[in-house]
C-alpha cells in the first residue's frame, strides 16, 4: 500500500512538472504584453514588474482590432461552410460503405488535406488575381476549405460510425424518408461531434497563417498576419507582438478545456477514437 | 422483399417505398456530391493548373511556352533543393524519433495512478493547438540573444552560447528549430499514446499479469506491439507535416542563417514569392505532392486494413 501511494506521488511531482515547463514559456511570452522594454531586455532577468499598458494603447492606436475582427468573420464564414456542405458526406462515407468507388473518393478527400499549402498557395496567388480575389474575405474562406473540408469530413465521419443503425431503421419503420430520418433522429444525435470538429476547423482558421499572409492585404488582415507586421525597420515590437499571441491563444485554451475528449480523435484524423 | 434481394447490399436493409431501389443507388452519390464539387474546385482545379505551369516556360506571373520537363531538370539540379531535402530529412529524423519515445514514456506516467489527471490534461494540448506562428514566437522570445529568458539563464550560464540566439548560429539555428519541434508536439503525442493504451483490451494484460510477467515484459510483449498500428498511424502523419512545417520557421529563421534551416516550404515560398521563379516553385510543389500522395496511400491502407477506423 505504501510503495503504491508513493508511486503515485512520484508519477504526478514528474507531471505536473512536465506540464509546469510545458506552460512556462507561454505565460512567460505573454508576460511582455504588460512589460516595458527595459524590463524585458533586462539582464538578470526580471521577475516582478509592473504591469503597463501602453502596448496595449499602441494596438488600438494602428487598428489591429481590426485584425481580430477579420480573424472571427474569417474562422466563422469558413467554419459555416465547412459544416454545411460537409455533414451529409461524413454521414454518407460513414453509413454507405458500400457504394462504389467509396474508397477511391475518401482517399481523394484526404489527400486534399495532406497538401503542403505551399503547394496551393502558388495557383491560388495567380488564379486570384486574375479573379480580383486577392485581399478578399471570400478569398481566404474558399482557400481555408482546401484544409478544413476535408478534415471535417473525414473526423465526422469517424463519429457517424459510432451512430446506432436501429435508431435509423426504426424512424424508417415510422414512415420517415432517408432524409427526414437523417435530420430528425440522426442530426441531433451527432450534435456532440459536429460542434467538437466545427470547433476545430474553426481553431484550424484561427491559426492559419500562410494563406492570410499571402492571399490577404490591405482590407482582410487576421491576426497571425499582425505577428510580422510588428517587425519593423525601427526594431521589434515585442510587447505588441506578445498581445498578439496572448489574445491568440486564449480562444485555443477555452476549447482545448471544453474539447479536449475529442481532440486526440481530431488531430489524429479519427484514428484514435477520444 | 423482391427489392432486398435485388439490392443485397447489407447496410441497405431497410426497405421502405417503391422508390427505394433508385433512391438507394443516388442517394449516397448526391449526399456527396456537394463536398466533392467543392473539393475539386477548391484543390484539385488549383493542382492541375499548377501541375500545367510546371511544364510550361513561367516568371513573374506570365506563363510563356511549353517548356517539356525543363523545369523539373532546373529543380533536380539546383543544390538548394537537395538541400531542402536534407533539412527536412534531418528534421524528421531527429525530432520525429525523440517526440516518440518522450510521448511513449508520457503515456507511461499519464497511466499510472496520478492525481489531477482530468486537470493535468487540458494543458498537454495547448501546444500543439495554438497557432504556430505564435509557438514561434514564443520561442522566438525565449531564445532571443542575450535578454531571452532560455538564451540567458540556461544557454548562457551554462556557457553553450552566449550573446547571440541560437538562431543566428548556422551550426544551431535546424537544432533550435527541431527542440521548438519537440516541445510543441511530444506533449500531443503523450496524450495520443495514453488514449491508445487507455483503449487497448484489459484482458491479455491481465492473463500476463496472472502468468508472472514483469512490467517490462508486459510493455515490449504486449501494449507496444498492440500499439503499432497507432504509432505507424502517427508517424506517417507526423512526418508529413514536419515536411509542411513553414510558420515556425518563417518567424524564427526564414531559412536563414544562409540555407541551413530551409525546408522544401519555405524554398517554395522563396521561389515564387522572393525569385518569382513560378515554373520551377510548380516543379517542386509537384514533386512534394507526389511524395505526399504516396504517404497518404500508406496511411490509409494502414489505416483502414489495420485500426480498422475509417
Amino acid at each position: 500500500m505504501h510503495k503504491s501511494r508513493a508511486n503515485s506521488l512520484i508519477f504526478t511531482t514528474l507531471s505536473v512538472a512536465y506540464a509546469a515547463l510545458i506552460l512556462f514559456p507561454v505565460f512567460w511570452m505573454w508576460s511582455y504584453a504588460f512589460k516595458s522594454e527595459a524590463e524585458m531586455f533586462a539582464r538578470p532577468t526580471v521577475w516582478l514588474f509592473r504591469p503597463t499598458f501602453e502596448h496595449f494603447g499602441y494596438m488600438i492606436e494602428n487598428g489591429y482590432h481590426h485584425y481580430l475582427v477579420n480573424s472571427l468573420i474569417v474562422s466563422g464564414a469558413s467554419t459555416a461552410l465547412v459544416v454545411i456542405i460537409g455533414t451529409p458526406a461524413a454521414y454518407a462515407f460513414a453509413r454507405y460503405r458500400d457504394m462504389k468507388f467509396r474508397d477511391d473518393l475518401f482517399l481523394f478527400v484526404l489527400a486534399t488535406r495532406m497538401a503542403p499549402p505551399v503547394c496551393l498557395v502558388i495557383p491560388y496567388y495567380l488564379i486570384y488575381a486574375k479573379f480580383d480575389l486577392l485581399d478578399t474575405y471570400l478569398g481566404l474562406v474558399i482557400a481555408y476549405l482546401t484544409f478544413n473540408l476535408s478534415f471535417y469530413v473525414w473526423v465526422l465521419s469517424s463519429f457517424c460510425r459510432d451512430l446506432p443503425l436501429e435508431l435509423e431503421e426504426a424512424a424508417r419503420v415510422e414512415g420517415y424518408s432517408r432524409a427526414q430520418a437523417f435530420v430528425k433522429v440522426l442530426l441531433p444525435l451527432l450534435r456532440p461531434g459536429i460542434t467538437a470538429t466545427a470547433v476545430l476547423c474553426f481553431i484550424f482558421a484561427w491559426n492559419e497563417f500562410m494563406y492570410a499572409f499571402l492571399l490577404g492585404g490591405q482590407n482582410v488582415k487576421t491576426l497571425p498576419v499582425g505577428i510580422p507586421s510588428l517587425i519593423t525597420t525601427q526594431g521589434v515590437r515585442w510587447g505588441e507582438m506578445a498581445i498578439i499571441g496572448m489574445v491568440g491563444t486564449l480562444p485555443v485554451m477555452v476549447v482545448v478545456f471544453f474539447l479536449q475528449k475529442h481532440i486526440v480523435r481530431g488531430l489524429t484524423m479519427g484514428a484514435v477514437k477520444g | 422483399m423482391t427489392e432486398i434481394s435485388a439490392a443485397p447490399a447489407a447496410a441497405d436493409r431497410p426497405a421502405a417505398g417503391e422508390s427505394y431501389h433508385r433512391e438507394s443507388r443516388w442517394y449516397p452519390y448526391a449526399l456527396i456530391a456537394p463536398t466533392m464539387l467543392t473539393l475539386t474546385v477548391v484543390a484539385l482545379v488549383p493542382f492541375l493548373y499548377m501541375g500545367w505551369i510546371s511544364l510550361h516556360e513561367a516568371r513573374y506571373g506570365q506563363i510563356g511556352a511549353f517548356a517539356g520537363f525543363a523545369n523539373f531538370e532546373k529543380l533536380l539540379t539546383d543544390p538548394r533543393f537537395w538541400n531542402s531535402m536534407k533539412v527536412a530529412g534531418l528534421f524528421v529524423a531527429i525530432a520525429v524519433p525523440i517526440e516518440f519515445m518522450l510521448g511513449l514514456i508520457g503515456a507511461l506516467v499519464l497511466s499510472q495512478r496520478i492525481k489531477f489527471r482530468s486537470v493535468l490534461i487540458p494543458f498537454l494540448f495547448i501546444p500543439s493547438m495554438m497557432a504556430p506562428i505564435i509557438v514561434g514566437l514564443v520561442w522566438k522570445t525565449m531564445l532571443a540573444g542575450s535578454w531571452g529568458f532560455f538564451s540567458y539563464n540556461i544557454l548562457e550560464r551554462f556557457g553553450i552560447l552566449s550573446g547571440s540566439s541560437v538562431f543566428a548560429s548556422p551550426d544551431l539555428a535546424l537544432y533550435g528549430l527541431i527542440f521548438v519541434d519537440i516541445w510543441e508536439w511530444t506533449p500531443f503525442m503523450v496524450l495520443t499514446f495514453f488514449a491508445g493504451m487507455q483503449a487497448l483490451p484489459a484482458n491479455p494484460f491481465w492473463a500476463a499479469q496472472v502468468d508472472g510477467a514483469n512490467p517490462v515484459q508486459i510493455f515490449f510483449r504486449l501494449t507496444l506491439p498492440m500499439l503499432a498500428p497507432l504509432l505507424v498511424v502517427i508517424g506517417l502523419i507526423r512526418t508529413i507535416d514536419a515536411f509542411k512545417v513553414y510558420d515556425t520557421i518563417y518567424i524564427l529563421t526564414n531559412g536563414g542563417p544562409g540555407i541551413t534551416t530551409e525546408s522544401p516550404s519555405v524554398l517554395g515560398y522563396k521561389y515564387t514569392f522572393d525569385f518569382w521563379e513560378i515554373g520551377t516553385a510548380s516543379a517542386l510543389a509537384v514533386v512534394i505532392w507526389l511524395v505526399f500522395f504516396v504517404f497518404c496511400n500508406v496511411f490509409y491502407q494502414i489505416a483502414k486494413r489495420r485500426l480498422n477506423v475509417f
